[in-house]
């Protein structure tokens, strides 16, 4: 089952990378088992135009989540540092099919 | 000082309720039209989608006579609007294409105005009722000033219609009624609670004066309000036509079975989806001038068979400052997205739409605010970070359908790029005006096409930018230029639409200079997320220069193109501020793009190339973000560009810190 543009939901209640088929997680937890690494929001690219202290007391990053197979881009957000990533997603069809 | 807690503000709270308990409630003092279910489902379909396409064409006509009856170049060239018909209780059966956040809330305050005002002062025909207090509903901020109007026929109260829009000044500490430095609603315009402000279709002059009296722009906003009388008019007049063509019992199960239509085709929808819960963040930056605070909405939408619920758990509590937005806000942060992304080919009666979703949210939070907190910016603040969560989750759950997915898109410009002039204008005038430029915002990327360059804004599917000449014409400013800007756009496979700048000086005003309020976020942080590995848009950026030799420039038959050609001393603009423009100094504002989807090392090489060539990426975002190489003709290298992403895949995932080969 298709879950985005990475991302593919096996009957056995795995997902894993399309384009290299290595395992990132579980229906309840697609990114459970990916590469993750946070770095300075200026890694973006140019669009981020100035630093974040010039407004904000809290330090912000990039946080981005790569397949540990193939390191395709699964998910990328700019966010506080001290938060962790409310960016999650748990598919109930397929968590069904996991206790198969 | 600190926020006063106000006694029995609780009671100022509406929040929605049945069709029932409100038929009930107000059934004592009024009669309220009604039909069976029977003639409902017996309506025939040509008799169907003949009325209801003519209820769809009569918000329209509400929406251009508010553009003909007002001066306001918010309402008549940018449509920061919109217009709704709802049945007897207040459901709306058809809102309008403009600013549907606007309308997103009509109901409520309609449902409102029949429990509280149906027995004392009593509802007839040609009333109207005025209201610009989002803890009740009809609007996001107090600038939004609703009016809608009960429609008689044969002595029963057949229907509601309703024309709400942005009013440039409503009073308040600071112009634009944008009080920056505002810790609570005290500081800001004070809210209306419906009140009867036309009675058996004449202008109450003591309400009037009332209402008009805390305006900067007083006769402006008067103006603004018979076009929204004038709007409330002409849908009158063709409602009562079709009810005579048809039958009033004919009409009402037309608007009864387009809600009934909506909510069973909606479940039909929700049903092929895949059941699951989406959970994302929206953050802002800033509550107020002064503060350095970062802020966040967190959803969690399910999906359960054939319902929606949208629960904001996690949220941070209500803040002092003016980004907070009431219940009305959240439900505005909902509908818009919702009727865009998964109701394109749905009717748009969100009578029928709601009853397919819930909705979980804790009073005292920022998108669900208690009185006093302020929301002079409410609209686009935490309700326009509302949208920008729920674009993110929406769009997240139909991504995992093969066909819904075609609908998704990622979230279209972060903010609202907010400016605000005032002053006296070239005319001697006294001027106060909200710059929508920012109308221009990126839209999202969709999982199989880019998003559209400068082309909107999620919330207001008719919104347009007013011409450089005509904001020149109006005010007293003169542009260096407006244009799209590169990079701007959230990198990705598909990448987020562009946004823009705008920059400006003041021009011929008698005082030579004007004053500005900004409130723009998403500096410390883009509000734009990206889906499926696209990246995030671009930062908001805002910066004053003063001093500059610009007029020298200009006088000379030159037009700078950079700020490195204006010179002067810059100033990085904070989210929230409030200061003066004099005749040396220029203003230049960068709004955001739209997010990405998916990842930008799987975009197309020669998509880059031709983004490049067009300006829309740089030629070192096309080397660092998307490892493209460009030849000396400015294609693109693919034998490079393969070696290129090779290495910059393993290094952005920190593998190791080899340099990319066309880096």
């Amino acid at each position: 089952m298709y879950i985005d543009d990475n991302l593919d939901l096996a009957a056995d209640g795995t997902v894993a990378c399309r384009h290299c088929a290595a395992v990132t997680g579980t229906a309840s937890d697609p990114l459970g088992a990916a590469l993750v690494r946070e770095c300075a929001p200026q890694e973006a690219g140019p669009s981020v135009r100035a630093e974040a202290s010039n407004f904000a007391d809290r330090d912000v990053l990039l946080r981005q989540v790569f397949c540990p197979g193939c390191l395709v881009l699964l998910q990328a957000e700019i966010v506080p540092a001290d938060e962790p990533s409310w960016r999650t997603r748990s598919l109930a069809v397929t968590t069904a099919r996991e206790g198969q | 000082m600190p926020v006063i807690p106000v006694d029995g503000a609780e009671e100022f709270a509406n929040l929605p309720v049945s069709a029932a308990h409100t038929r009930h409630v107000a059934g004592a003092s009024i009669r309220l039209h009604d039909v069976s279910p029977e003639l409902v489902d017996g309506i025939d379909p040509l008799t169907y989608e003949v009325i209801r396409h003519r209820l769809t064409s009569i918000t329209e006509e509400m929406g251009e006579a508010l553009k003909r009856m007002s001066g306001s170049v918010v309402v008549t060239d940018c449509n920061d609007f919109d217009a709704a018909i709802m049945d007897e209780v207040g459901d709306v059966v058809q809102v309008g294409l403009y600013n549907t956040e606007l309308a997103a809330s009509l109901d409520m305050a309609v449902s409102w105005t029949l429990r509280e005002r149906a027995a004392r002062p009593g509802i007839g025909p040609g009333d109207m009722f005025l209201c610009n207090d989002p803890w009740v509903g009809g609007g996001l901020h107090q600038n939004d000033v609703s009016l809608f109007a009960p429609l008689f026929v044969d002595g029963e109260l057949f229907c509601w219609t309703g024309a709400v829009a942005h009013q440039v000044d409503l009073g308040g500490v600071s112009p634009g009624s944008w009080s920056v430095a505002a810790t609570d609603v005290f500081w800001e315009s004070i809210p209306l609670p419906p009140v009867k402000i036309v009675e058996a279709g004449e202008i109450r002059d003591d309400i009037e004066d009332v209402y008009l009296r805390r305006s900067r722009v007083p006769k402006l906003v008067a103006l603004d309000l018979r076009a929204k009388i004038g709007a409330n008019n002409v849908a009158h007049e063709r409602l009562r036509a079709l009810c005579q063509k048809y039958g009033a019992d004919t009409v009402k199960a037309v608007m009864r079975r387009a809600m009934n239509d909506a909510e069973s085709r909606l479940r039909a929808k929700l049903t092929e989806l895949p059941d699951g819960t989406w959970t994302s963040v929206a953050h802002q930056d800033s509550a107020r001038s002064g503060d350095r605070g970062i802020y966040k909405i967190v959803l969690t939408l399910t999906k359960r068979g054939d319902r929606l619920t949208f629960d904001f758990t996690g949220t941070d509590p209500q803040v002092d400052g003016l980004i907070n937005c009431t219940y009305a806000g959240l439900r505005g942060g909902i509908m818009p997205v919702f009727l865009t992304t998964v109701c394109g080919d749905i009717p748009w009666a969100p009578g029928g739409l709601w009853r397919c979703i819930d909705i979980v949210s804790e009073p005292g939070t920022i998108n669900n605010c208690t009185f006093p907190a302020g929301i002079g910016k409410a609209s686009v603040a935490s309700a326009w970070a509302t949208t920008n969560v729920a674009t993110e989750c929406i769009s997240g759950m139909l991504d995992a359908h093969p066909e819904h997915r075609r609908r998704m898109m990622s979230v279209c410009c972060g903010t609202w790029d907010f400016a605000l002039l005032a002053g006296v204008d070239q005319r001697g005038a006294g001027f106060v005006t909200m710059i929508c430029d920012s109308m221009a915002g990126g839209l999202g990327a969709r999982s199989d096409a880019d998003g559209v360059d400068t082309g909107g804004l999620a919330c207001i599917p008719m919104g347009r930018v007013a011409d450089v000449e005509m904001n020149e014409f109006a005010f007293p400013m003169l542009y260096l230029w407006r244009r799209e800007e590169a990079d701007s756009g959230g990198p990705g496979r598909y990448r987020g639409g562009v946004g823009a700048s705008s920059c400006f000086i003041p021009y011929d005003s008698p005082l030579g200079g004007v004053h500005l309020v900004v409130s723009a976020p998403g500096k410390a942080l883009p509000l734009a997320a990206g889906l499926s590995g696209g990246l995030p848009a671009g930062t908001q950026h805002d910066v004053l220069l003063r001093g500059t030799a610009v007029r020298a420039a200009l006088a000379g038959g030159r037009l700078p193109g950079s700020l490195d050609d204006i010179g002067g001393t810059r100033e990085l603009v904070p989210s929230h501020h409030e200061t003066d423009l004099g005749p040396d100094d220029v203003y230049f504002t960068h709004w955001q793009g739209g997010g990405g989807y998916g990842d930008p090392l799987r975009r197309d090489p020669a998509a880059v190339a031709a983004d490049v060539a067009a300006r829309k990426v740089t030629a070192r975002a096309a080397a660092d973000v998307y490892g493209v190489s460009l030849g000396a003709g400015g294609a693109a290298d693919l034998a490079e560009t393969e070696l290129n992403r090779a290495a910059l895949r393993r290094r952005r995932a920190g593998l190791d810190d080899t340099e990319t080969a066309g880096g």
